[in-house]
């Protein structure tokens, strides 16, 4: 593995560490201070003392931890530009999810990229992507393979729409990422014109709720046990993937699994899970958007982390990018 | 081919049997009769050839994609045809609205080997990612869709006016392109080209034995026979004579030391072994002439074929399967008298009387090439399948070894994106320092343990050589095996039967594993 330019960025057990900025970006251990690029679990951990991120990223850790995840915390707005020891951050959205940002790392006219998790489609849940010319761009790999082609989001949530109308008397049951997805599905389902009350398990309506507060609009959405055994067909409900297969999707009889997810792309997988609806919706960038991103933010070094680092990793110093693995750990593989 | 791809998707999708069943009846009710029939070939695996080689396609993807790209991308699918149209940069033509029968009839008669990547290029650019998988599927063959003949012969009953157990008699004998087939299943007579006596009947196989059951059965019930390590073959003797193996293939060529021309028509069961000096020699002698079209003299001399016969099916007019076990042995015996072919002989009845004592000398018996012993109802007739109150499979107890884990490599197919593939070896010799690749073992664990092993293999690796890891010696396992034989084409000089994890050692230290010359005292 070749040295990264910047010697100001280290690798250490808790995470990517600035040296000049003294935090740590989306630590996986407790430090004194945090810059979060959004509220995945993966990327947003408790117990660290203090937290730098955006407004809706600082709320959503609120609700998910309580209120006493963390003694100090900063927001952030996209209009600034805050000095942090000897470093200047600035934040750009990325797409992801709600309250998704990217940092822009500045050190002596160094200009260090961090783009967390981001994906290039419009997702009416969130702000889009902004590319940002720098000299260091860390992205993420996720799918970072040419296999991963998402395809057209509406397309994917027809088909959902389609099986619903097809398949009388069956509840259709779809597993989604409780942060993001899930919202992301129901925004896609309205806009195609689906507007029966769409139900949700327990684990997914505070989050959603949430949104809603954030002037998202979710339309009629519901708690699935606030709907006798007797009302289950033809209902929508969506529910966290790991439910699909667990004892409280039991109560369901007579079902249709779906799954949304980038991974569904791949027949195997699909079958793996058991998955007979598989709808390939993606909040990460696939092979194409990383390179359009590389190729937008026009950086002198491109560093790879979570996801398949080595096959990009191959193609940009292929395209003449110097290009590298981080190789942090502690970042789900297969979650999204 | 557009209809035909989206059955082969939903069937993958479907988890359940009446499911697939209704996809399979759908489909040939609304499809074109030309198009049913290549479809039951392909669903059936009854092409005669592979139309491209994998070597041919991944030239083809190399050519259109970038040879690394693909490597990566191959090792993280695990599945060549969904690796190829998902990487496939299509461009942009439009998509052929081609008919499966139209397509498979280009293919077919496609006799210009330098053109075919061209073709193949062609549809291939022409096609959407799905309708790219299904092409490949059926070009290479294999479709590994979860689909049994047993389903397809459900759903054809369910659409045709035949019975089940007339499918079930006539199945081997349509030929392409099948069109026949449905028209018979729709009533019409059957094809003329047919000859009943020629069609392979199918097996009747062994349950497992299970002592507990057995416990409460009178030994007199049953006979015992040895299970010799060699191929179940079906052996039609007439004067057109031919040998099936247990999946109704033809491999009367591979074994044309078998003689089977005799007047009249006799259907026998038995095993295939390689017999020599007397002596029955072991299955890696026989994999020697297993797939080989036409042996040649020298090979046929160094690994002579014998023949085991244990039951009868016919004996000239009389279908004996509507017999007793024990009348169907005097029928075997009669034909034996009357074909005299010095390498075709009967099975010998082990004389025992009692469960103990049969498992005693199951257990005992020198011969190494033993599987164990089956048992069989006196009473029982020929059945197809795996019958209550018929055959039961009683295996000697399989030799059990601690070996240390040195390589992993992905899983194909459902396991794609596991480490499932492991290369265990054992210490080279008493110096406890070297080790040796001794076999390859990729099933025994539980779905947990495939995951625990999954994430032992990520956390433990030294080296990747493509898409295999070499890992730090560590871990134990026990491996479960059937025979070792002493093998010129393994580096550890040893090879075993269907090796298998019987169990995972997480605590068990790599110094106590044994040395390759232990193993090769289990030899005899």
């Amino acid at each position: 593995m070749r040295k990264t330019n910047i010697n100001w960025l280290k690798k250490k057990r808790e995470g990517l560490y600035c040296v000049p900025g003294n935090f740590f970006i989306d630590p996986v251990f407790p430090v004194e201070k945090a810059l979060i690029t959004h509220a995945h679990t993966d990327h947003a951990r408790p117990n660290n003392k203090s937290i730098f991120s955006s407004k809706e990223t600082i709320e959503l850790m609120h609700l998910r931890y309580g209120e006493s995840y963390c003694s100090d915390f900063q927001i952030a707005r996209f209009d600034e530009k805050i000095k942090i020891n000897d470093v200047t951050v600035q934040i750009y959205p990325a797409g992801h999810i709600l309250g998704s940002i990217q940092f822009l790392i500045n050190y002596n006219g160094y200009r260090l990229l961090i783009s967390g998790d981001y994906k290039r489609t419009k997702d009416k849940t969130c702000l889009s992507y902004e590319p940002v010319k720098c000299d260091t761009f860390i992205t993420e790999a996720t799918f970072g393979l040419p296999i991963f082609n998402h395809p057209n989001d509406q397309d994917e949530v027809k088909k959902l729409i389609k099986s619903i109308k097809a398949k009388v008397n069956k509840t259709h049951l779809v597993g989604v990422y409780a942060l993001g997805k899930c919202q992301r599905l129901i925004t896609l389902l309205r806009d195609l014109g689906y507007d029966e009350t769409i139900y949700l398990h327990g684990a997914l309506t505070k989050i959603s709720d949430f949104y809603s507060k954030n002037n998202i609009k979710l339309g009629n959405i519901s708690n699935i046990s606030e709907c006798s055994r007797s009302e289950y067909a033809n209902k929508l409900v969506l529910c966290p993937p790991s439910s699909l297969n667990d004892k409280w999707s039991q109560k369901f009889k007579n079902v249709v699994k779906g799954y949304a997810s980038g991974w569904m792309r791949i027949r195997q997988r699909v079958k793996q899970k058991n998955i007979e609806l598989p709808l390939i919706l993606s909040d990460h960038a696939d092979w194409g958007e990383i390179l359009k991103t590389v190729n937008d933010v026009n950086p002198n070094e491109v560093l790879v982390t979570h996801g398949r680092e080595e096959a990009l990793v191959h193609y940009l110093t292929k395209k003449n990018f110097k290009s590298s693995a981080l190789n942090l750990i502690g970042f789900e593989d297969e979650n999204e | 081919m557009n209809d035909f791809a989206e059955l082969l998707n939903d069937l993958i999708l479907s988890p359940s049997r009446k499911k697939k069943i209704d996809l399979l009846k759908n489909f040939f009710c609304k499809s074109n009769i030309k198009n049913k029939g290549w479809a039951f070939c392909i669903l059936t695996n009854r092409m005669d050839r592979k139309f491209v080689s994998v070597k041919e396609l991944k030239e083809l993807i190399i050519e259109n994609s970038d040879e690394d790209l693909f490597r990566f991308s191959y090792d993280y699918v695990g599945d060549l045809a969904e690796t190829i149209s998902l990487l496939w940069e299509s461009n942009n033509e439009k998509n052929t609205k081609i008919n499966l029968h139209e397509f498979m009839e280009i293919f077919s008669n496609f006799d210009h080997k330098n053109k075919l990547k061209t073709k193949l290029k062609y549809f291939l650019d022409r096609s959407s990612e799905n309708q790219r998988y299904t092409i490949i599927k059926i070009l290479t063959g294999g479709l590994r869709v979860g689909v049994s003949n047993g389903l397809i012969k459900e759903a054809l009953k369910l659409s045709g006016v035949r019975e089940k157990s007339e499918i079930e008699e006539f199945w081997h004998g349509f030929k392409l392109p099948f069109t026949d087939l449905f028209e018979w299943l729709d009533g019409k007579e059957l094809p003329k080209y047919i000859n009943r006596k020629k069609l392979f009947n199918s097996f009747m196989l062994a349950n497992n034995y299970n002592s507990n059951e057995f416990k409460s059965y009178k030994t007199d019930d049953y006979i015992a026979e040895f299970k010799w390590d060699g191929i179940r073959a079906q052996i039609i003797f007439s004067e057109d004579g031919k040998i099936f193996s247990r999946n109704g293939e033809d491999i009367t060529n591979s074994f044309c030391d078998i003689n089977t021309f005799i007047k009249g028509y006799f259907v026998v069961d038995g095993e295939i072994v390689v017999k020599k000096n007397n002596k029955i020699l072991s299955f890696n002698h026989l994999q020697k002439r297993i797939g080989r079209k036409n042996p040649s003299k020298k090979l046929i001399e160094d690994y002579p074929i014998h023949f085991i016969a244990y039951d009868i099916l016919f004996y000239t007019s009389v279908d004996c399967r509507a017999l007793s076990l024990i009348e169907r042995k005097k029928y075997l015996n009669r034909f034996i008298d009357i074909c005299k072919f010095n390498n075709i002989s009967t099975s010998s009845l082990i004389k025992f009387s009692s469960w103990d004592q049969l498992q005693n000398i199951k257990e005992t018996s020198l011969n190494n090439h033993i599987e164990g012993v089956i048992i069989k109802k006196k009473t029982s007739l020929y059945k197809k399948g795996r019958v209550v109150n018929g055959w039961y499979k009683w295996k000697r107890n399989p030799f059990s070894v601690d070996f240390i884990i040195m390589y992993a490599q992905r899983g194909h197919g459902k396991r794609s994106s596991f480490y499932s593939d492991f290369t265990f070896g054992c210490w080279i010799d008493e110096q406890f320092t070297k080790l040796v690749p001794v076999g390859k073992a990729y099933s025994g664990y539980t779905n947990d343990e495939l995951k625990s092993l999954d994430r032992w293999v990520r956390n433990n690796t030294v080296e990747r050589f493509g898409p295999v890891r070499s890992l730090k010696p560590g871990l134990v396992v026990e491996v479960s095996f059937d025979n070792i034989n002493y093998s010129s084409r393994h580096k550890s000089g040893v090879a075993l039967r269907f090796p298998r994890f019987s169990r995972i050692r997480w605590d068990k230290p790599i110094s106590q594993v044994c040395s390759l010359k232990y193993i090769k005292d289990l030899i005899n």
